[in-house]
C-alpha cells in the first residue's frame, strides 16, 4: 500500500465522477472541511460528485440544531448550501443516524421523538446507497476522522 | 466490485468496527463480494471467548461468525498483528485466515476501504 502508488488507469473506476463517504464529525474531525474543500475543488474543475453519504458519526453533519458561533464556520450550512447549488443527492445512513440522535419528520414520528432535525437536502436512507455507489463505476472517497 | 474492508479499531473501544462490519453485510446482502481484513488492534476482534457484557455491549463474537452465513466470503487476519498480540489460529474464531497484509492482497480488490 506503501510503497506503491496504484496509477488511476489501474482501477475501474470511471475518471472525474466520485462519491464521497463522510464518516468523521464536525467540530471532532477535519473530515467533513476537507471533504467540502474537495468538493469545490472537483465541482469547480468541472468533475461531477454523484452522491455524498454520511455514515457514522459524519452524520452530525446533517444537523439542523448545530449552531457555531459566528465567527466560526458553519459546516452543516455551508454543506447544506453547497449541496443545493450543484444539486448534488445526500444522505445520511439510517443506522447510524438513528442512534446518535438524527432523525427526519417520518422516523421523527415512527419512534415517537420529540422532535426532527434533518437540514435540507440531506435524506436518511439505508447502507443500499452505498452499496450502489461501491457497484458502480463512480471513485469512492472517505474522509474519516483521522487518528 | 469486489471489496476488502479493513478493521484497524479494537473491538467495543468505538462504534467504527461495528458499523464497518454493518457495510459489509450491506454488501453481502446485495451479492457484491466482500471479504473483512483485521490488522493492528482490529485483530482483537478475531479472539474466541469474549464477554462484552461487563462494558454494556455485546459480543462481537456473534456477528462474525454470522459473517460466511451472510455471505462474507473471507474473514482474514494480518500476520504481524497476530504475532504482535500473542495471538495464534488457535485462538482465533473458526474459520479465520492469518495473511500479510500489502499491495498483493489489496490488489486483488476492486475496492478497499478502512473502517474509520
Amino acid at each position: 500500500m506503501i510503497n506503491r502508488l496504484i496509477e488511476q488507469t489501474e482501477t475501474p473506476a470511471r475518471a472525474g465522477v466520485f462519491t464521497l463517504v463522510i464518516t468523521g464529525a464536525p467540530y471532532s474531525s477535519q473530515a467533513p472541511q476537507t471533504a467540502l474543500h474537495f468538493a469545490s475543488a472537483a465541482v469547480a474543475a468541472g468533475k461531477k460528485i454523484d452522491r455524498v453519504f454520511l455514515y457514522g458519526d459524519g452524520v452530525h453533519l446533517a444537523s439542523s440544531l448545530a449552531a457555531p458561533p459566528s465567527d466560526e464556520t458553519d459546516l452543516a450550512r455551508s454543506w447544506s448550501e453547497f449541496l443545493l447549488a450543484n444539486q448534488i443527492p445526500a444522505v445520511a445512513c439510517i443506522a447510524s443516524a438513528l442512534r446518535r440522535g438524527l432523525v427526519n419528520e417520518a422516523e421523527s414520528k415512527r419512534y415517537q421523538l420529540p422532535a426532527a432535525n434533518l437540514r435540507e437536502p440531506f435524506e436518511i436512507a439505508g447502507l443500499g446507497e452505498w452499496v450502489d455507489s461501491v457497484a458502480s463505476d463512480s471513485r469512492i472517497l472517505y474522509f474519516h476522522r483521522g487518528s | 466490485m469486489s471489496t476488502l474492508i479493513i478493521i484497524d479499531q479494537p473491538p467495543y473501544g468505538s462504534w467504527e468496527g461495528r458499523e464497518a462490519l454493518d457495510m459489509a453485510f450491506s454488501l453481502a446482502a446485495f451479492d457484491q463480494p466482500v471479504t473483512l481484513m483485521f490488522c493492528g488492534a482490529g485483530v482483537n476482534w478475531l479472539r474466541k471467548g469474549q464477554n462484552a457484557g461487563k462494558v454494556g455491549q455485546k459480543s462481537v463474537e456473534r456477528n462474525l461468525a454470522a459473517a460466511p452465513i451472510f455471505g462474507v466470503e473471507a474473514l482474514l487476519a494480518c500476520t504481524e498483528a497476530c504475532n504482535r498480540y500473542g495471538l495464534t489460529q488457535t485462538d482465533l474464531l473458526d474459520g479465520v485466515t492469518v495473511t500479510a497484509v500489502g499491495p498483493e492482497l489489496t490488489s486483488r480488490y476492486d475496492h478497499v476501504t478502512f473502517a474509520g
